[in-house]
Formats: structure tokens, C-alpha cells, sequence
């Protein structure tokens, strides 16, 4: 016992480690969507009664428990000896805990902490349980008539219309180590009664129980079915019975005779209360329930009750439970990912290619770059004089034809009609994935599919898309592309440049010629500024007809590989890689922007929320469990299913260490 | 008698008429997933009402309901005045339901089911009008089954017309009981009954506050069974509120009354059902609400993109605009120089502008030439029935295929969370375009022609004509007058030579920018205020009544859900005004009546 309760009291610091564990998973796991912790009934233990108990010297929670309208408060009084309970004819009366401490606990201890969640008061009369409200109160009061290290409490009830009522009662049950159960013949087998005191089974309290407003003397031959019929459901075995007639006078009086009983079956009969001398040997005369209080083993109700609540907690209903929740929900979230992540979202078709025109007014600009020494400067002079001719011939075509677009505007509306479609596609196939069946997919995905979504989405997209400079993009792309040709063919690119001095070469022999023909300046030189023009511009337009065909890449392919191949062929290969990088390079933005706005949130969240067994607090928690589960199978009690210790060993134990002698009041 | 007949007959018929209506509702085709749900709820409503319409003229079936250990069983015995339910102190005491009848009713015509009830005859007088059934409770059992009790009770109830509602100090707060009761009341009337008298407080006051916000509560009795029964086998009737009970129940359900308690019941479950079925749907019409405001922010935006590419093409349409305003004020003039001038031009600018529109086709192009090429043109367009055809189309109407996409999509969003069927919403989605195009075309060229009126008719008053005629008259006067003098004058009468090449090539020339001139001043003149009045057109086009039309199919079917959901709260409406004109002189309790 000894033994038993100093193993306890180094779980102490365990038990706290857990909790806080527990607290960084809950917030960590918050993505998960769980039921709150403090909605799971080790997880209450483990706060009202745990962490407030464990490691503190012994005191024992002593609370009258059961339905409306039964006497409880009368219960609660006699144990008191004075009215410290208001009772009525109405039920559903007590609506706040009534905590009556022997003197001078208070100085010792501190009532908040030993029931956490209350509004701790000092109680004034015995109204105050009456008040109505959505806060918890506890009134307390010290009694001399309450013996030492004893807490003794009057509930509000477990089964009447106001649900805040239960959780109070609840609460205090957690708390408790022993329950004293009040019941009648009306309410002992109440679904409400029975599953309220199965909780307190399963947590090892012990149980006194008071038959009252019993018709007596013949209600004596029923009481002990009554009692077979509650312990078979609740699962509990009470440690001593009362009955106790049904007489208004006396209980007001408060001289209310509660009948000592055996428990009808005696291999149920557990050693935790010393018997009473008389028991069992009539009515008279009647023993007080206060007298049975003071003969309640301390210590060992203690260690039995902390025992249990660390049972549940280290048990598969308790933290166990949790942490095989949050796996599970991971692994649903995992399935979710891997079905959103296995999915195409979208084929893209129908890109459009960029303006064969402004792709070759890059190349030439690049080109243009390339030059160097003579032919540079011819080409620029003759570029330059031709495009100062040819201005006047532009401006009056622009007046005849209108004002014209800037030349990306009708790339930027195809690209922006091809992005919007590929959005169409993408949605479409979200919608249907969501209506696959997954319900956490689908959960995940409903905001992302919803018309608001939609049209933020569109529009920022909208937005950025509007905000993009395609003729820079354009020159950075065929720069490192033309780049990329003028290191790998070397030869090539000697080639063309032996052919573009020629050409520089030829011009002022062509303006010689035209001069000389009479045609002369300026129309001439506007003329072959034209028709170089024309050339560039028909030469790539037929390779870029072509390479918008499928047929590209082949012809590509043999282009480059065969030595046989003309520098037009080489050109096209390249020309129809310039178009499709930078058809990639726009599908892999798109691409991104959904990405980062549109699936990116959930994605995020469940990347999270598949990560959740991985974190350092599930792990912490997992091995506080461990430990906790190693040291009370080292203190001897053996982990069961049912969670109900028979507590073998523990009375063989208690049997030499009888510490009630020195408890006695 | 023969009124009351008439009264009872013509209620039968408005039942049955409700019945028809709600039989419909629930039949008729929905594409609106919230409304399935309600339609299963009313199709097992009229399956509830079958029983209650065939039993019309059975004995009422009265039933104990309340918490064990109340005293049903004994409040039965003490009603009868024998043991004919075993009453005890063991929980649950009844398990087995127990049907009292007299031995001239004909059970069969109450379908219960027989062989899971006990059955005990007698003759005595009370049960002439009642079959009293003995219930098991509703709170010892914690989940449902059909062996607990609370299945068997569950099992009774629809065949019961009124609940004996028993209860106790100890019980008339128990929550599970409270619940029970919530849910048999929907189509029982009530009759509230505190047993244990001999040695409980009388709490039926408190009692009283506790049922008043749902129940109505006339009456409410405070009984000892063991005394009554004790004062029936001596042969007396019961004293005290025993006997004010029994008194109540053979004056209330009297067979008189049956119909008033049955119709009573009926009107209470349907109300019941055709709240709840509203409840079911009312969340979803939120979603739908926002769907219907969605299509009319698309249809917005829509309309002003597409008003203002409109405005921004007739801007850039010079040459047709011209056209148009001098078609206008030379038709007006008639016959004169300066007409002939703008005539001769326009003609010209006609061969420009026919060539330009084969060249490229906007509807502001349209709109400037006029209706009959219009619809021509329409026609041949509206044939082309592909989806991505229809689309580019929508180019050629001034919408970007890309902006009505986009529309698309998110209003897509909103139809899933509508809930609509998605397959027909997809059928639909690129209808009534043409409709759209097509009115919005006729609006504008009418705004045109009207735009054009105007700013033909400003610069086309006489003192403008007078102006331009005179002042362009003078050259060519001057012209006449020169070539006249040396025709008839120089050269008769003072021998000079005739005018030759040198004066007529420098004179048509300067004839020719003379006119010039006067065409550019005129047409500037003509073009001004213009560009304004495009402008305001614009706007008024982009709150145009054409772009109603676009999205059509949402609305309608919008439009359908909320016409199916009015139906059911008209039904609902009806029901209460029924529940509200039923006279009921009765004393019995039930739920109130929700407004």
C-alpha cells in the first residue's frame, strides 16, 4: 500500500507532463477537426481529478449523487447535521455543487484547484445552490461535523430537463471517490440513473448506496432486488447500503433513520468500510451515515479511486483512444491527398501560340544584338533610314484602318479565354471528386468550389494575369533559347552570321544599283526595307505554320540529327522550340497561381493533417503513456479491458495496513 | 343533425382535398436537391394519415404514457376497477402491452398489432366509447430496440388518439420522459395526471410551468389509484380527483366527440410535418438566394463589358457614322447644290463602307447599317449550332468568350451550392445567347436610329441650309458668271477668245477643294456632340432589359424551387386556418398550435 501510494505520487509529475502534451496535440491537431478534448471522459478525469489529487496528501471527495427530487439535499443535510442544502417539493432545485470542508482545510488546501472549471464561493445560505445562470458555482463551508480530510458534497441532479445540471454533477463525479448514490424505487433503473453511475464504475469509485423513501417495512423484500438490478446494470458494487423511509416530518427534522444493510450477495462485499458492529441486526438502532463516513479507509478508497482514474486514462478508453483517433483521422486525411493528388486536374489544349511577328521581331532583336563591327553598323543605319521612310506610309495606313490594338493584346485575350477554360475544366473536375463520396475531401473542397470562391479566384487571376509583361518574357525566353543555340552550334551560328555580313555587304551595292536605275532614294531604300522585311516575316510565318502543327517536333527532330538538313529546316527546329517554351513557360504560371490560390490552403491543411501522428507532441504523449503504463504494471496493477480492477493484490495488502484505526472521528 | 352532417361531410372534404394537394406536392418532379427531402417527409405524412382517416368512427384508443414507477398501471386498474395490469415495484413492471376492450368492439378495425399486445375483455361501460391501452414506459431503456420498452412504446403509439400523461414528484422534470412526450404528441391529445397523491406533494402548479410554453393545458388531475381503486371494488365512485378524472374522460371522449379529437389529431400531425418539411428546406434558401443575386451580378457585368466594347466600336466606325448622318439630312433636303454635294459623296463613302462591312462584322457595325442587312446576317450566324461556334459568336456581340466563361464558372460555384442537379444545369448553360444578342441588337439600333435623328435634325434647319447653300453657291456662281461673261459677252461683242484649258483645269480644282472644304466643315459639323451622345447610349445600353434574358435557364428553375417551396407553406397556411376554424369545446391537452 505503502509502496503503492509512493508510485503514485512520483506519477504525479508524469501525469502533468501528459497533460500538457495532451493540450500542445489538441492545438496542434486542431486541423483534424476532433471533438474537443474536454469532451471525453478520461480527459475530465485527468483534469478534475488527476492533476488536482495526485501527489497531494490524502483527502477523500465524498458526493451525494442521483436523480430529481429524490432527497439528496435531505441526504446531504443529515450528513451535515444542519439545513446546509435547501430542499423542496419542486425538483430540479439544486443547481450549483455544496462543498462542506472539515476546519481549517481551507488553509491547507485550495479548493479551486481541487475542482477546477468552478467558480469557487463562500457559501451564505443554504439558497445559494438555487441560483440560476450559466456559471458554475461551487459554495463551499466549513463543518467540525465533517471529519478530517474529508470533502463532503451535495449535486445538482443527473436527469431532470436541465442539461446544465448533469454536467455539473458530471463534473463533480470526476472529482469524487465516493459516491454516495441516492435511489428509489421510481428511479433505480432510469436509463439517465444507470448510465450516469456505470461512469463512476468504470473509474473504480467507491459507492454507498441509500434506497430512500422506501415504504417500510414492505419495501424490505424489494430493496434487494432493486439493489441486484442496479449493480447488474451499472456494473458497481456498492460498499455499504442504507434504506430509508419515506417520512416527510422526520426528513425536514432532519432525524431522518437510515437503515444499515448488507449487500444481499456477499462475495460482492468489499473490505474498504469497516462493518459495523450491529449490522444486519434489525432497525434499531439506526447507525448514523455520518458515523459510516468516518469509518471509511482513507487512504485506501484513495489509492483504489486514483488508481482507477489512472487506469482509464492509461487504458484504451482513455489517451490510448485519442491518439488511435487522431491516427485514424490522419489516415483518412492521407487517403483524401493521395485521391486529390492522383488526379489530373486539367489537360491544357487549345494554348495559344505566341504572335509568329513579335517572336520574330524578338529573334531579330536578338540578333540585332549579336552583330558586331561593320555589318552591325550597316544593318543598323539601313534599319534605321528605313524605318524613318517608312514612318509616313504607317501613319496613313493606321488612319485608313482605325486605331489598332497593341500588338500582345490579342495573344493576352486568346491566353486569358485558354486560362479560363483550363479553370473551367479544373473545376469541373474538382466537383466531381468531391461528389466521389470522400466526405473529408468533399468538406475540404466545398469553400474551394463555392461561387464566391470562384469568382475571387477568377478575378485575382484576372488581375495578375493582367498585370503580366509578355514581350519581357518573351525576350528572356528567346534569349536563353537562342543562347543555348549559339553555344551548342557554334558552327551554325558562324554560318548565319557569315550570311547576315553578306547581306550588310550587298545593301549599299543595292542602292548603288537602284540609283543608279533612276529609281534612287528614297523609294528605293524604302522599297528593299520593305521587301527585307517581307522576307523575314513570309520565311518564319511558313515555319510558324508549321510548327503550330503537330507536325513540328518530328520535322524537328530529323532537322537536327541530319547533316543533309538545310539552315531552314534548323530554323524551324528552333523556331517551333521557341513557341513551345514559351507555351510552357505560361501553362507552368497558370499552373502555380492555381496552385498558390486556389488549392494551396487545402492542400496545405492536409499535408498537416497526415503529419499529425509525426509530431513531436503525439510522440511525447505517446511515450508519457508508456511510462505511465510501465510504472503501474511495476506497482502491481495489471491493465485490463473492462477497466475494472478487482484490486486482488491491493487487498491483500490493505489487510496489514489498516489505517482507518487512526481515521476513526 | 342534418347541418352538423353537412359540416362533418364538408370537412372530410377539405381534408381530402389537402390530401390531393400534398399528394402532388410531393409527386411532382424536383431539380432542387433541399426539396427531396421534404417531399419523403410528406410521403410518409400521408402514409400516417391513411390510419387516422380509415379509423374515423373506431372508439377512441386511449394510452398511459410517463416514466416507470408512476402508476400507469394502477391508474388503469383504479380506472377499471379490477387488476388487470399488474402493478409492482420492480422496474419496469410492464413489459408486455396491455389492451383493454369491451367485448362488443371489434378490434381489427384499430390495426393494432395483436400479437404483441395482451388483450383482456369487458363489459364494463366505460369502455363502450375508449380501448384503453396500458403502455410501457419510455426511461429505463438506454438504446432503442424493438424488445425494450421503449420500442414497444414507440410500436403503440401511432394508433393512439389520446395519452394519459402519468407522472410523479420524483418524475415530471425527467428529461428522457420530457422527449418521449415531445415527439407522441404530434398526433395524440393529452390528459395530465399527477398519481401518488397518498404521498407525494402536489406539484402540478410548478408541473404546469414547465409544459405551458409547448402544451396547452386545461386541466390537470392529482390522483390516488390505490384509494379509487379500493373505493371502486366497494362499489362507490371514486371520491376526489379520481372522480373528477373519470368524470372528464366519459364526458370527453364520449363517442360524440371522437370526431373532434381525431380531426384534431390529424390537423396537429400535418402541421407538424409541414413545419418540419419547411425547416428541412428553409436552411438551403439562403444558397439560393445567393444563387439568384449571383446571375444578376454576372448578367451586370456581362452587360456593361459588352455596352461598352459596343460603345467603343462605334467610336472607331468613322466612315459608317458619316454615312448614316448624311443618308439622314440629304433625304431631308431634297434637291439642291449643296445637297447634291453630300450625295455625291455619300454615295462614294457607301462603296467604302459595304466593302468594310464584308471585311469585318462587329454588332456596332450592325447596328450603324441598318435592320434588313442586319437580320440577314443574323440569320446565317444564328445557324451555326457547335458549342465553340456559339462561343466565338458571342466575339461578334461584343461579349469575350473568356468574360462569359469566367461568368460561367463561378456561377457554376453557386449552382453547386444550390444544390441543383448538375447535369440539367450543365444542358443549359450556353442557352438564350442568340435571344440576348438578337434583342440587344434591335435596342440598340433603334437607340442608333434615334441618336442619329437627333443629330441629324440639329444640323439640317433651314438657317444652317441657307448658310451652307449660300455660302457654297458663291464659287460656282462666281464660276457661272466668269465663263457666262466671256461666252456671251467677251467674245460676241468684244471678239476676246474663249475661255480655254488653262482656266477650266485650275478652275475644277479649285471647285473641287471648294467643295472639299465645305463637305469637311459640314461633316465635322455633323460628327459634333456625337461622341457624347455614344457615350450616354453606352450606359443605357449596359442597363439594358436584353441582358435579362442571359442565364435565362438559372433563373427559372430559381424561380421553380421557390414556387414549390411557397406551395408548401400555402399548404401550411391552409392547415392552420383549418386547425384555427376546428370549434373545439374540448378539454383535453395537446401541443399548442405554432404560429
Amino acid at each position: 500500500m505503502g509502496n503503492g501510494g509512493v508510485v503514485l505520487a512520483d506519477l504525479a509529475g508524469l501525469v502533468r507532463q501528459l497533460h500538457c502534451a495532451l493540450v500542445e496535440l489538441q492545438r496542434e491537431t486542431a486541423c483534424l477537426s476532433l471533438e474537443s478534448l474536454s469532451n471525453s471522459e478520461w480527459f475530465e478525469i485527468l483534469e478534475r481529478k488527476l492533476l488536482p489529487q495526485l501527489g497531494e496528501d490524502a483527502w477523500l471527495v465524498v458526493a451525494v449523487t442521483g436523480g430529481t427530487n429524490i432527497g439528496k439535499s435531505v441526504v446531504f443535510n443529515h450528513l451535515a447535521g444542519f439545513r446546509a442544502s435547501a430542499t423542496s417539493p419542486l425538483a430540479s432545485g439544486t443547481r450549483h455543487p455544496v462543498c462542506l470542508a472539515p476546519t481549517g482545510f481551507e488553509t491547507r488546501h485550495d479548493l479551486a484547484t481541487i475542482f477546477p472549471g468552478f467558480s469557487v464561493q463562500p457559501w451564505t445560505s443554504a439558497d445559494d445552490a438555487l441560483k440560476d445562470g450559466e456559471r458554475d458555482f461551487l459554495f463551499w463551508r466549513t463543518s467540525p461535523q465533517v471529519p478530517e480530510n474529508l470533502l463532503l458534497l451535495d449535486t445538482p441532479d443527473i436527469d431532470s430537463d436541465a442539461p446544465v445540471n448533469w454536467r455539473r454533477a458530471d463534473a463533480i463525479r470526476q472529482a469524487a471517490d465516493v459516491l454516495i448514490a441516492v435511489l428509489t424505487q421510481q428511479k433505480y433503473n432510469d436509463a439517465a440513473v444507470k448510465q450516469f453511475f456505470r461512469k463512476a464504475a468504470e473509474d473504480d469509485a467507491a459507492v454507498i448506496v441509500v434506497f430512500n423513501q422506501c415504504e417500510l417495512p414492505e419495501d424490505e423484500a424489494y430493496w434487494p432486488l432493486w439493489c441486484r438490478t442496479f449493480c447488474d446494470e451499472t456494473g458497481l458494487k456498492p460498499e455499504w447500503i442504507y434504506v430509508a423511509p419515506n417520512d416527510r416530518k422526520r426528513a425536514e427534522a432532519l432525524t431522518l433513520p437510515f437503515y444499515e444493510r448488507h449487500v444481499p450477495d456477499a462475495s460482492d462485499l468489499r473490505s474498504t468500510i469497516d462493518r459495523h458492529p450491529n449490522a444486519g441486526e434489525g432497525p434499531l438502532p439506526p447507525p448514523s451515515l455520518q458515523e459510516t463516513l468516518s469509518r471509511l479507509r482513507f487512504e485506501e478508497i484513495k489509492l483504489r479511486t486514483l488508481r482507477g482514474a489512472l487506469l482509464h486514462l492509461a487504458g484504451p478508453k482513455g489517451a490510448e483512444a485519442y491518439l488511435a483517433e487522431i491516427r485514424l483521422a490522419s489516415g483518412e486525411y492521407r487517403s483524401a491527398a493521395e485521391l486529390l493528388t492522383a488526379q489530373r486536374l486539367a489537360e491544357v489544349d487549345h494554348w495559344p501560340t505566341p504572335p509568329t511577328s513579335l517572336l520574330i521581331k524578338s529573334i531579330q532583336e536578338w540578333w540585332a544584338q549579336q552583330r558586331a563591327g561593320w555589318p552591325g553598323m550597316v544593318h543598323a543605319l539601313y534599319n534605321t533610314v528605313g524605318d524613318w521612310l517608312m514612318a509616313p506610309v504607317r501613319s496613313v495606313n493606321t488612319w485608313l484602318s482605325g486605331p489598332t490594338e497593341p500588338p500582345w493584346a490579342a495573344y493576352q485575350r486568346a491566353e486569358w479565354n485558354a486560362v479560363v477554360r483550363t479553370v473551367e475544366k479544373v473545376f469541373e473536375r474538382l466537383e466531381w471528386l468531391s461528389q466521389l463520396g470522400h466526405e473529408l475531401l468533399r468538406r475540404h473542397l466545398e469553400p474551394v468550389l463555392a461561387g464566391t470562391a470562384r469568382g475571387d479566384f477568377l478575378e485575382r487571376l484576372a488581375r495578375e494575369h493582367g498585370e503580366v509583361d509578355f514581350s519581357r518574357e518573351l525576350e528572356r525566353l528567346v534569349g536563353a533559347e537562342l543562347e543555348t543555340f549559339r553555344r551548342e552550334n557554334p558552327n551554325y551560328f558562324q554560318f548565319f552570321q557569315r550570311l547576315d555580313a553578306a547581306a550588310a555587304a550587298a545593301r549599299p551595292g543595292l542602292t548603288v544599283a537602284l540609283s543608279l536605275t533612276g529609281i534612287g532614294l528614297p523609294f528605293g531604300e524604302a522599297a528593299t526595307h520593305l521587301a527585307s522585311h517581307a522576307v523575314w516575316q513570309t520565311a518564319l510565318h511558313v515555319v510558324g505554320d508549321v510548327a503550330g502543327g503537330t507536325m513540328a517536333a518530328a520535322i524537328g527532330d530529323t532537322a537536327i540529327s541530319s547533316t543533309a538538313a538545310s539552315g531552314v529546316a534548323y530554323l524551324q527546329a528552333r523556331f517551333h522550340r521557341l513557341q513551345a517554351a514559351f507555351t510552357t513557360s505560361r501553362v507552368a504560371w497558370l499552373a502555380e497561381r492555381m496552385e498558390r490560390n486556389l488549392l494551396g490552403p487545402t492542400t496545405e491543411h492536409l499535408a498537416r493533417a497526415v503529419a499529425a501522428p509525426q509530431t513531436p507532441a503525439f510522440q511525447q504523449v505517446e511515450a508519457s503513456l508508456k511510462e505511465i503504463r510501465g510504472a503501474l504494471e511495476r506497482s502491481g496493477c495489471a491493465l485490463r479491458e473492462d477497466l475494472l480492477s478487482t484490486g486482488e493484490d491491493g487487498h491483500a495488502e490493505t489487510a496489514n495496513l489498516n489505517h482507518s484505526e487512526s481515521l476513526r472521528g | 343533425m342534418k347541418t352538423d352532417e353537412l359540416a362533418y361531410l364538408d370537412w372530410l372534404a377539405r381534408v381530402d382535398a389537402l390530401r390531393t394537394q400534398l399528394a402532388q406536392w410531393a409527386a411532382q418532379p424536383v431539380d432542387w436537391e433541399p426539396l427531396r427531402p421534404a417531399q419523403a417527409l410528406i410521403q410518409r405524412l400521408l402514409s400516417r394519415m391513411e390510419p387516422l382517416r380509415v379509423r374515423w368512427e373506431a372508439p377512441l384508443v386511449v394510452a398511459t404514457f410517463g416514466g416507470t414507477g408512476t402508476g400507469k398501471s394502477s391508474l388503469v386498474n383504479a380506472l377499471v376497477g379490477e387488476d388487470v395490469s399488474k402493478a409492482g415495484k420492480e422496474r419496469p413492471t410492464t413489459v408486455r402491452p396491455i389492451v383493454l376492450a369491451h367485448v362488443d368492439v371489434d378490434l381489427s378495425t384499430l390495426q393494432l398489432p395483436l400479437d404483441r399486445v395482451d388483450v383482456v375483455r369487458s363489459d364494463l361501460p366505460l369502455l363502450r366509447d375508449i380501448v384503453l391501452i396500458d403502455c410501457p414506459d419510455p426511461d429505463t431503456t438506454e438504446t432503442e430496440s424493438e424488445s425494450t420498452n421503449l420500442g414497444r412504446l414507440h410500436e403503440l403509439l401511432p394508433f393512439c388518439d389520446v395519452l394519459l400523461y402519468v407522472s410523479t414528484q420524483q418524475k415530471y422534470r425527467s428529461a428522457k420522459v420530457g422527449e418521449e412526450l415531445g415527439k407522441a404528441a404530434e398526433s395524440c391529445r393529452l390528459v395530465f395526471v399527477q398519481t401518488h397523491a397518498d404521498c407525494d406533494a402536489d406539484i402540478r402548479d410548478d408541473w404546469r410551468r414547465q409544459l405551458e410554453p409547448t402544451y396547452q393545458i386545461a386541466e390537470m388531475f392529482f390522483v390516488d389509484s390505490r384509494r379509487a381503486l379500493a373505493e371502486q371494488r366497494e362499489g362507490l365512485h371514486p371520491s376526489g380527483d379520481f372522480g373528477r378524472l373519470m368524470t372528464f374522460l366519459s364526458r370527453e371522449l364520449a363517442a360524440t366527440r371522437r370526431a373532434g379529437v381525431r380531426k384534431a389529431n390529424l390537423l396537429e400531425l400535418l402541421d407538424q410535418g409541414l413545419r418540419r418539411g419547411i425547416d428541412l428546406v428553409t436552411p438551403a434558401l439562403g444558397a439560393l438566394d445567393d444563387l439568384e443575386d449571383a446571375v444578376v451580378r454576372e448578367r451586370r457585368k456581362l452587360g456593361a463589358k459588352m455596352a461598352e466594347n459596343f460603345g467603343r466600336e462605334l467610336l472607331a466606325c468613322r466612315t459608317l457614322w458619316e454615312r448614316r448622318l448624311l443618308a439622314q439630312v440629304t433625304q431631308s433636303w431634297g434637291m439642291s447644290p449643296f445637297a447634291g454635294l453630300l450625295r455625291m459623296y455619300q454615295a462614294q463613302v457607301m462603296v467604302l463602307s459595304t466593302w468594310w462591312l464584308f471585311r469585318s462584322r462587329s454588332t456596332a457595325q450592325m447596328a450603324l447599317w441598318g435592320a434588313w442587312q442586319g437580320a440577314k446576317w443574323l440569320g446565317e450566324r444564328q445557324s451555326l449550332q457547335a458549342e465553340e461556334e456559339r462561343l466565338s459568336r458571342l466575339t461578334d456581340f461584343g461579349i469575350d468568350p473568356a468574360e462569359f466563361r469566367s461568368a460561367q464558372v463561378t456561377l457554376a460555384g453557386y449552382v453547386h451550392a444550390a444544390q441543383f442537379h448538375r447535369d440539367s444545369a450543365s444542358d443549359e448553360r450556353l442557352d438564350g445567347e442568340a435571344a440576348v444578342a438578337a434583342a440587344f441588337l434591335n435596342e440598340a439600333s433603334q437607340k442608333l436610329n434615334r441618336l442619329v435623328d437627333r443629330a441629324a435634325s440639329r444640323n439640317s434647319g433651314w438657317w444652317t441650309r441657307l448658310r451652307y447653300e449660300a455660302l457654297f453657291l458663291i464659287f460656282p456662281a462666281f464660276l457661272i458668271y466668269r465663263i457666262g461673261r466671256n461666252y456671251f459677252y467677251d467674245s460676241f461683242w468684244l471678239d476676246k477668245p474663249l475661255l480655254d484649258l488653262n482656266f477650266y483645269i485650275p478652275s475644277a480644282l479649285f471647285l473641287f477643294l471648294w467643295g472639299a472644304a465645305f463637305l469637311w466643315r459640314f461633316v465635322t459639323r455633323l460628327r459634333r456632340g456625337v461622341q457624347s451622345e455614344i457615350q450616354e447610349l453606352t450606359r443605357s445600353l449596359s442597363e439594358s432589359a436584353a441582358w435579362d434574358e442571359l442565364f435565362r435557364p438559372l433563373s427559372v428553375r430559381c424561380r421553380r424551387a421557390r414556387d414549390q417551396v411557397a406551395q408548401l407553406q400555402s399548404l401550411e397556411t391552409t392547415v392552420q386556418a383549418l386547425r384555427q376554424s376546428l370549434e373545439d369545446d374540448s378539454r383535453l391537452g395537446g401541443r399548442h398550435a405554432r404560429v
